[in-house]
């Protein structure tokens, strides 16, 4: 469901097919950089309703996923 | 005379900030620059604590005006800069090159305003719920280490984004930047270009003939490929750079360790070959040597008569 979401946001972003963004992508690979990165979170904040603050490096998709998953049952 | 909220925030006499640019603005030009009323910025850029403690030092000695440290967080230093600053309790600091949530309660308890360095608005919103004062919007135009978005977008979006005063960077060398800022949105401005040319700014000789002498397409951004480009003038250096930097048998590690070092050859050697002379666009337009007061006086007296005459185009 998250993973879906961020998919989304992540290709509206970049004009790439939903399809293309995998858990394991990484974000160089789908070409976001620092600054795509925080409008993604603040894209995910406006979804999900919660504050995210990204305190740790995440490489892939699929880390970011587990990042907000974890900030939620906090 | 040019006034702004930003005057009264942070206790200045006109809305002018000079950047700081790592290995070049120390002690003695940040002071010389509050003491006409601006606010000067020492750049930490990638020194170690000591060197910051004894820049900050300097400056007292020579003001008593608030000064500001520019702390490039990509640093290998930044922690125990972050540390100096709070000890000694300057009272602006501006950040470059990321994120600066993890110091920001140091900071705030330490008194100080956090002034961050932002590239998009997406960042600027970020830093004013960090708790920042303002947020200085640059655009790349600048020189150093350099977003990609120009100043004529990104100063609008950004004060479109956040409720904080705006600070407009990148390509503004006159009067005539900093009226535009401020019909852009702005309430300040921050220049680095043009105080290469101030009698207080001690970089090598020729590092400041090379900013005179430049024309407006004197400019090259390299270090893209390693996803952070900087700006600077055309030399040698950038040429043998830019030769390699899309040539895929060069490794990442190797291109960057070309550019290592390249800095401080041209800032303190004044190295013509393998120094890297950073300046923004606007090097074009800084074209005579004078006192960093003379240049706030001038660069604020030339806004105010273009800003009287706006209304010119109002019929």
């Amino acid at each position: 469901m998250l993973f879906e979401t961020i998919a989304k946001i992540i290709a509206e972003r970049t004009g790439c097919d939903v399809s293309s963004v995998k858990p394991e992508s990484t974000f160089a690979e789908l070409g976001i950089d620092s600054l795509d990165t925080v409008e993604l979170l603040m894209s995910l904040e406006d979804e999900i309703g919660m504050e995210i603050e990204l305190d740790q490096k995440v490489t892939t998709v699929d880390d970011l996923v587990k990042f907000v998953e974890s900030k939620k049952q906090d | 005379m040019i006034k702004s909220e930003i005057c009264e925030l942070l206790s200045i006499e006109y809305p002018i900030f000079q950047g700081g640019m790592a290995w070049i603005s120390d002690g003695s030009l940040a002071a010389a620059v509050s003491n006409a009323g601006g606010l000067g910025i020492i750049a930490a850029g990638n020194a170690p604590q000591d060197y910051v403690r004894e820049q900050i030092k300097v400056a007292r000695e020579l003001t008593n005006k608030p000064i500001g440290v520019n702390i490039m967080l990509l640093s290998p230093f930044a922690d125990e800069v972050a540390k100096v600053v709070a000890d000694e309790k300057v009272e602006v600091v501006t950040t470059g090159a990321g994120n600066p949530s993890k110091y920001m309660e140091l900071w705030k308890s330490a008194g100080i305003k956090v002034i961050p360095v932002v590239a998009s608005a997406a960042m600027a919103k970020l830093m004013e719920r960090l708790g920042a004062c303002a947020v200085i919007a640059e655009g790349g135009e600048s020189g150093g280490h350099i977003g990609e978005m120009a100043t004529m977008p990104l100063v609008p979006q950004v004060c479109d984004a956040v409720k904080l005063p705006v600070v407009a960077a990148g390509g503004i060398a006159d009067g005539r930047g900093v009226a535009a800022a401020f019909m852009l949105g702005a309430c300040a401005v921050q220049m680095g270009t043009r105080f290469l040319s101030a009698d207080e700014c001690s970089i090598h000789p020729n590092y400041k003939e090379k900013v005179l002498s430049a024309k407006d397409r004197c400019t090259v951004v390299t270090g893209r490929r390693l996803g952070h480009p900087v700006r600077s003038l055309r030399t040698q250096f950038s040429n043998d750079y830019q030769k390699v930097e899309y040539d895929s048998s060069v490794s990442d590690a190797e291109l960057e360790a070309l550019a290592g070092g390249a800095l401080r050859l041209a800032v303190q050697e004044g190295d013509l070959k393998k120094g890297c002379f950073l300046a923004g666009q606007a090097a074009s337009m800084v074209n005579k040597r004078q006192k960093a007061s003379e240049i706030i006086k001038e660069v604020a007296d030339e806004a105010e008569i273009i800003l009287k005459r706006a209304s010119i185009w109002v019929k």
